[in-house]
């Protein structure tokens, strides 16, 4: 399926500014970081990050930042609560006329898959409730990344985390699902391996005013253990096998912005990773892959029947 | 200033008789501090060490440090061995051995490389013989060896070292036999998950490193103390102000030099290339930009040699090159 693009046809109609700065001391070859650099290039300079603890955190290692806008460091478990000040000191101030109304800005969320999923959910949830006018972008690399790679809800089935060792019993937390069950006016599903995509739902987003979810998929080379160089491979070798979909609600009403018609065999993801070694080294784990492809395979056949009536 | 350079078999032992250091012989006490990259294998160098060191009898302390950074940035690891029991605690500010995998780190201040180093016996260093060094003292022993060419030659790539490293300590060191060694990387090593074959493959490495190094000869124990003696090491308190996350100067990341994070650097093809601009998007640290004639140039200062741009060229017209090693 194609989706009609509105506002950019191919990269090179990006716009290119750069936001964030080249030498943060984050991992060669992040997925995360990729995806911020797009995200802030396309949303533009006037924002205010305000960033959860996790990984992100250390891109503004005192004294140095990439950031060429403001931001704002929270708990992990606070974002939301910080944006929500953000937000209300900006309007107050531009309503009194302390603030000229030019230097209003974005307030954006960036919080890893622990913080979103896990620890802050509590306070997103509160914020999206009251209506928040904010942009929260949400890089999934599925763990606790920061701290070593441990399981969080958002590592999903049968991967190995340094927690578990024999592989994640549960099924990944739907963050997209839970979001929506909030009514915002947007919640979306990104990938740095499409960048057009990712701003493309960015301008769609932009007119409406209340909470914005964006979740990417961040692939992540220590925590995955793959060569970096393989990172933008995996991040589409997850949209094709479907295990990443994506895909946009606006006001509730799902929309797959790319539908895999053709779906590769998720193998084609989990081989090449060395948290799945476990399922093809030394024998094969034929019943955790089976499970792992009939999930992506139930979700497929249930959103493309939706779709197409 | 003396310096030693190692070139494989045939060089010059300089053995001590460890003999009467034995768990019960006169006094012992060898501080080690590692440096390198994060993913180079320091903290595993040093368990390496200080396993080897506890399975040859000996009391070991074996502990890394890692700063708010990431792969690619600098770490270290230490370790702590004596034939009495240790209660000295913390980093070690005066180490009697430095061992460092990557001579780049030479050039960061804030990696601290030589740290300390005027009581040092010796310093290990990472790297081509030949190449020229910044100014060290003169007080250091010097063993330059390239570990990373013979990590290549055993394991084909120049990822991780620490088999290498850690051997090249226990080597230095001299109280540890080759049989301790190989048990020491075994257990580390299958630890760490790898499959047999990598493991072997590491044992081969270390024992490659082991055999072609010398020992080296240290301070006694009486002029080595640290501080007030066999005590906890003071943590010297910031001004949590020094701290504070007041960044002023937004942006101010590119005065950093990520650039020596690189093993390869990825060149591209100016003849060949369409100006598609893919690698410009899907660089993450945004280090591609458009030069004057309006095709891509990398920002070698910044460029972290992830190699993403190289492996998504739609017309394959980015090579590789092995970065320099200094």
């Amino acid at each position: 399926m194609k989706v009609t693009r509105e506002h950019y046809r191919s990269v090179k109609d990006l716009p290119s500014a750069e936001f964030v700065a080249p030498g943060s001391p984050l991992c060669a070859g992040c997925g995360g970081l990729t995806t911020l650099r797009l995200f802030h290039k396309v949303l533009g300079g006037k924002v205010v990050v305000v960033n959860a603890a996790g990984c992100m955190t250390l891109m503004a290692t005192y004294p140095f930042t990439p950031l060429r806008s403001s931001w704002l460091y929270t708990t992990m478990a606070s974002p939301s609560a910080g944006a929500q000040g953000l937000r209300d000191a900006l309007d107050i101030l531009i309503e009194s006329g302390r603030l000229p109304a030019d230097e209003n800005l974005e307030v954006l969320v960036l919080a890893g898959d622990g913080s979103t999923i896990d620890m802050g959910l509590s306070s997103t949830s509160g914020a999206i409730h009251r209506g928040l006018n904010f942009w929260y972008l949400c890089y999934d690399n599925e763990a606790y990344g920061n701290t070593g790679f441990q399981a969080s809800p958002a590592s999903p089935l049968g991967s190995l985390t340094a927690t578990s060792p024999l592989g994640t019993p549960w099924s990944k937390k739907d963050i997209f699902e839970i979001w929506r069950s909030h009514r915002p006016p947007y919640v979306a599903t990104i990938s740095p391996h499409d960048a057009v995509d990712l701003a493309e739902k960015i301008e769609r987003a932009r007119p409406l005013c209340g909470p914005k979810l964006f979740v990417s998929l961040a692939t992540c080379p220590p925590g995955w253990g793959f060569e970096p160089a393989m990172g933008d491979e995996l991040a589409k070798l997850a949209i094709e096998t479907g295990i990443w979909p994506l895909k946009e609600a606006t006001d509730g009403s799902i929309r797959h912005t790319f539908i895999p018609e053709h779906r590769r065999p998720v193998e084609a993801y989990l081989e090449p990773q060395r948290r799945y070694r476990h399922l093809f080294h030394p024998d094969r784990r034929d019943d955790v892959i089976a499970a792992i492809q009939a999930a992506v395979d139930r979700y497929w056949d249930a959103a493309i029947a939706s779709e197409r009536c | 200033m003396s310096t030693q350079t190692v070139r494989g078999a045939g060089l010059e032992q300089r053995s001590v008789n460890r003999d009467g250091f034995g768990p019960s012989g006169p006094s012992l006490r060898i501080r080690v501090r590692f440096h390198g990259r994060g993913g180079q294998g320091v903290k595993t160098a040093g368990r390496i060490l200080g396993t080897g060191a506890f399975l040859s009898g000996y009391h070991c302390q074996d502990f890394p440090v890692y700063g708010a950074e990431r792969r690619g940035a600098p770490v270290a690891s230490f370790a702590r061995i004596g034939n009495r029991p240790i209660d000295e605690r913390g980093v070690i500010s005066e180490p009697d051995l430095i061992l460092v995998a990557d001579a780049t780190l030479l050039d960061d201040p804030a990696a601290g490389v030589l740290a300390g180093n005027e009581a040092a016996s010796a310093l290990f260093l990472n790297g081509n013989p030949d190449a020229p060094l910044p100014d060290l003292g003169n007080r250091l022993h010097l063993i330059r060896w390239d570990l990373t060419g013979a990590a290549i030659g055993r394991l084909g790539r120049a990822g991780a070292l620490s088999a290498g490293l850690g051997a090249a300590a226990a080597r230095f060191v001299g109280i540890v036999a080759e049989e301790q060694l190989v048990e020491a990387i075994r257990s580390e090593f299958t630890h760490l998950g790898l499959s047999t074959g990598e493991v072997d493959a590491n044992v081969a490495f270390g024992l490659d490193v082991f055999r072609a190094l010398p020992t080296v000869s240290f301070r006694d124990v009486a002029e080595t103390e640290e501080g007030l003696g066999d005590s906890v090491v003071p943590m010297i308190p910031a001004d949590p102000l020094a701290g504070g996350p007041n960044v002023i100067s937004p942006g101010n990341a590119t005065l950093r030099d990520t650039g020596a994070w690189r093993l390869e650097r990825p060149v591209i093809d100016r003849d060949r290339c369409t100006r598609c601009g893919l690698c410009l998007i899907r660089c993450p640290d945004g280090a591609i930009s458009w030069d004057e004639e309006g095709l891509p140039v990398i920002d070698e200062q910044h460029c972290k040699g992830c190699l993403i741009c190289r492996q998504i060229c739609p017309i394959h017209g980015i090579g590789l090159e092995e970065e320099a090693r200094p």
